[in-house]
């Protein structure tokens, strides 16, 4: 006999409201089912509705933790749609803020994922230690969250030189703290029989659902943007993609910790071979009618901006593909056969971020009735 | 007549509800704002709890409907009853418990198990599924813990050779502290950790994870019932906590410093509150474990520590 | 042994970090994007900073002829600040902008 659990839309392991219906037999999952749309805000059609400058703020609301990386990649198709190169300056102080931001995101991840294993101590000291990046942040940008510092053409804020010696202080109790996280979410006993061989996604199947970010890394899936198809400054600055083997929970955070070193070492090159100049140039926001696509790597993986232009000053249709929304399709091969107990940190061992995700609608063309469409719905209809 | 005065003074005031309930919220908060401090954070006020007990008895009471009210309304009261039925039992000022038995262990296993019971009936009955799904782990929780509970008290038993907690006591005031005593050690070890999972400690606190299944049996419970609920929770800290220190750790003694004598019930909050601290340590340095891992651990180590124990009792003289 | 009993007991003798908010007040940085102001001395008014502004906060007054930026709207992204020709606008560091009365949420 099998039974109905509901996870969501007002669930204490979901951060943002979304509905999973899992069906179980015992503490078995036999299987599950996603319906999306609970955070449907209309912003494609609201973009589709500003102007090119306005659209930037829009874009930087899709989504709160990832919000830099969204307006850099609204900024470099709009960049790519008017036909200018930002100054190199520019583009060194958005691989910076960019690489804080995936800082920060996961040691969010390792936050909640703490919590979520019933570890509130580990939970409380990744969050105070995420202070740290939070106040870099703020100095560097003016606000902790919405940085507000990318424009169309460059940036709006430099990087002060006295600033340089307070962010690699930082940089100095981030690296020491992370050391020491990785050293105990790979050795704790009780950390390790909880995310050990649980919600594995094997490397084909990583493949055949399309995962991105750290979720398909943490598969043995060597896939980065900033390697394989380097933006901005990252053609400039060396670092490894980080891979591990089992794709289980554990090796999903140890991909993420281990990428928060590698986002530090990051941010001391930029800053050290940063050249001067200046950080904007000026852009018209008279588009000529064209269509472009930009891709970046978000914290939680594949970003994707596609921007269509009518030689207007507003955008004739914006479309945003999130990295959850790819890696959503992997939830299923993650859940199957495992028990209640692991729902939330498998979940959140793809790092959803429902907030930029939902944004698919159907409207009824016979009764003008819109309503959201269920994943498993949506694979019944292809069919 | 005085017997039945003071019998009620007993079950209400001393050693009963009142102070009971006064000390219990009180080590509650103190646990709280430990955790807080080794979280690296300030924590609540050591009184909070008595602030948060006010507010949930001044908050409207709700039985949802798909719930079977009697069932639903009655448990929070017999847990709180049988809890504080307990404290009766349990040697507090010295050897002697305010009611006594003669074989008074074998009654307090039975009323500590009555609180369980009644979280699973409140579960079950309050139908929703993380109430049924909550109770159901509480299930596998109880058979766990139990045994190993049940092994470590009948090790004393053997060392003691008497059923009565109040004989406990006097036999350590005599012979020492029987958690010094080798062959006790790992039994008073496995007691600790049944005790962890019979409060619901990290990580022993499946039946009510909160990233898993909202607040397990008690999802559906508010207000006063769920103040009634948090009392005896809180009351079972310190019964559990004084059970131990009469078991294992020399109960209640008085002792005389420079000629003003000290009641025992002084070193009794002393070592309870030792007992509550050290729960506290354990459950800020571990992640939970799954129910099954949580069985297996049980029946494993724990039960292992008990039975190595009860065999040296038995067989070393 | 758990590898984080030496922290946790480390925590416990440590002053704890959080910083108790209402009483001690934690200085915002050089340049943080608060409340923003308009000195209605300088104001030319010109209007970039109403076209600047991505979600339609700023407003004119029929009677003065003066601009004010109605905070339920603002995102705090400066850009009025940074349109401005004058600098009549400019962000301060002021960010407890609750407010039970709606006038106060009116920046002017």
């Amino acid at each position: 006999m099998t039974f109905v659990l509901p996870i969501g839309p007002q669930h204490p392991a979901l951060k943002e409201p979304e509905f999973f219906r899992f069906e179980v037999k015992g503490e078995e999952i036999v299987d599950v089912d996603i319906h999306l749309g609970y955070a449907h805000r209309g912003i494609e059609e609201a973009l589709s509705r500003r102007n090119y400058k306005h659209n930037i703020y829009l874009s930087e609301r899709i989504c709160g933790i990832c919000n830099v990386v969204h307006t850099t990649t609204y900024c470099q198709a709009v960049e790519q749609l008017a036909g200018v190169e930002p100054p190199e300056r520019a583009k060194y102080i958005r691989a910076i803020i960019m690489e804080l931001e995936r800082i920060h995101s996961h040691l969010l991840w390792l936050g909640i994922a703490a919590f979520q294993i019933g570890f509130n101590t580990l939970f409380m000291l990744a969050w105070r230690d995420r202070e740290y990046v939070m106040d870099l942040r703020e100095m560097i940008s003016g606000s902790r969250v919405h940085s507000a510092t990318n424009t169309i053409g460059g940036v709006r804020r430099d990087v002060k030189t006295e600033h340089v010696p307070t962010i690699l202080r930082g940089l100095e109790k981030l690296e020491r703290s992370t050391k020491y996280y990785i050293n105990l979410f790979g050795s704790d006993r009780t950390i390790l029989a909880r995310c050990t061989n649980l919600g594995v996604l094997s490397k084909k199947d990583a493949i055949k659902f399309c995962a991105v970010g750290p979720l398909a890394r943490a598969s043995d899936v060597k896939t980065d943007i900033r390697a394989d198809d380097p933006y901005g400054a990252y053609d400039a600055l060396s670092f490894n993609v980080v891979i591990e083997r089992e794709g289980d929970v554990l090796a999903k955070g140890m991909v993420r910790l281990r990428e928060i070193l590698e986002s530090i070492r990051i941010v001391r090159q930029a800053l050290k071979e940063m050249p001067g100049g200046p950080i904007r140039t000026r852009v018209g926001l008279q588009m000529p009618p064209n269509e472009t696509v930009e891709r970046t790597e978000a914290p939680r993986g594949e970003l994707l901006y596609y921007i269509r232009s009518n030689g207007t000053d507003t955008p004739e249709r914006v479309r945003v593909r999130t990295p959850t929304y790819g890696n959503f399709a992997s939830m299923k091969s993650m859940f199957v056969g495992g028990t209640v107990a692991e729902i939330p940190i498998v979940m959140w061992g793809i790092d959803p971020c429902f907030g930029c995700n939902d944004r698919v609608t159907l409207v009824d063309s016979r009764t003008g009735k819109t309503r959201i469409v269920s994943f498993d719905e949506l694979r019944r209809r292809r069919k | 007549m005085m017997e039945v005065v003071d019998f009620v003074i007993n079950s209400l005031v001393f050693p009963g509800l009142l102070f009971v309930s006064l000390v219990g919220l009180l080590y509650v908060g103190i646990d709280r704002k430990v955790t807080g401090h080794m979280q690296h954070r300030i924590g609540p006020p050591i009184w909070q709890e008595y602030l948060d007990m006010g507010k949930l008895l001044s908050k409207e009471d709700i039985t949802p409907s798909a719930a079977q009210s009697f069932v639903f309304n009655i448990v929070p009261l017999v847990s709180l009853g049988a809890i504080v039925a307990v404290m009766l039992f349990l040697p507090v000022t010295s050897a002697q418990p305010a009611l006594i038995s003669v074989a008074d262990l074998i009654v307090i296993i039975y009323l500590l198990n009555i609180p369980a019971i009644c979280v699973m009936l409140g579960g079950y009955s309050s139908g929703s599924p993380f109430g049924a799904s909550g109770a159901g782990r509480y299930v596998v929780q109880l058979l766990s813990y139990e045994f190993v509970f049940i092994l470590a008290i009948i090790a004393v038993v053997a060392r003691v050779g008497s059923l009565s907690l109040g004989t406990v006591v006097v036999y350590q005031a005599q012979q020492g502290w029987l958690v010094l005593d080798w062959r006790l050690l790992p039994a008073a070890i496995a007691a600790l950790i049944a005790a962890q999972g019979k409060l619901l400690r990290v990580p022993f606190d499946i039946p009510e994870a909160e990233s898993e299944i909202v607040h397990g049996a008690l999802t559906e419970y508010s207000g006063p019932k769920l103040a009634i609920w948090r009392l005896a929770y809180d009351i079972e800290t310190i019964v559990v906590a004084g059970l131990l220190v009469a078991l294992f750790f020399g109960g209640p003694t008085t002792y005389v410093i420079g000629g003003t004598q000290i009641p025992g019930v002084v070193d009794f909050l002393i070592k309870t509150l030792a007992i509550v601290l050290l729960t506290t340590t354990l459950r800020n340095i571990m992640a939970r474990l799954r129910i099954d891992q949580a069985l297996k651990f049980y029946w494993s180590f724990a039960a292992l520590l008990a039975i190595i124990s009860l065999v040296l009792v038995l067989a070393v003289p | 042994m758990p590898r984080i009993l030496p922290q946790v007991l480390k925590n416990v003798l440590r002053k704890p970090v959080t910083v108790k908010y209402p009483y001690v007040r934690v200085e915002p940085p050089e340049g943080y994007r608060g409340r923003p102001v308009i000195d209605k001395e300088k104001c030319i008014r010109c209007w970039l900073c109403i076209r600047a502004c991505p979600d339609r906060a700023i407003s004119v007054s029929k009677e003065t002829k003066k601009p004010s930026i109605w905070l339920g709207r603002c995102t705090f992204c400066g850009e009025c600040a940074e349109v401005c020709p004058t600098r009549a606008i400019a962000m301060t560091k002021e960010f407890e902008l609750a407010t039970y009365d709606i006038q106060q949420a009116k920046s002017e």
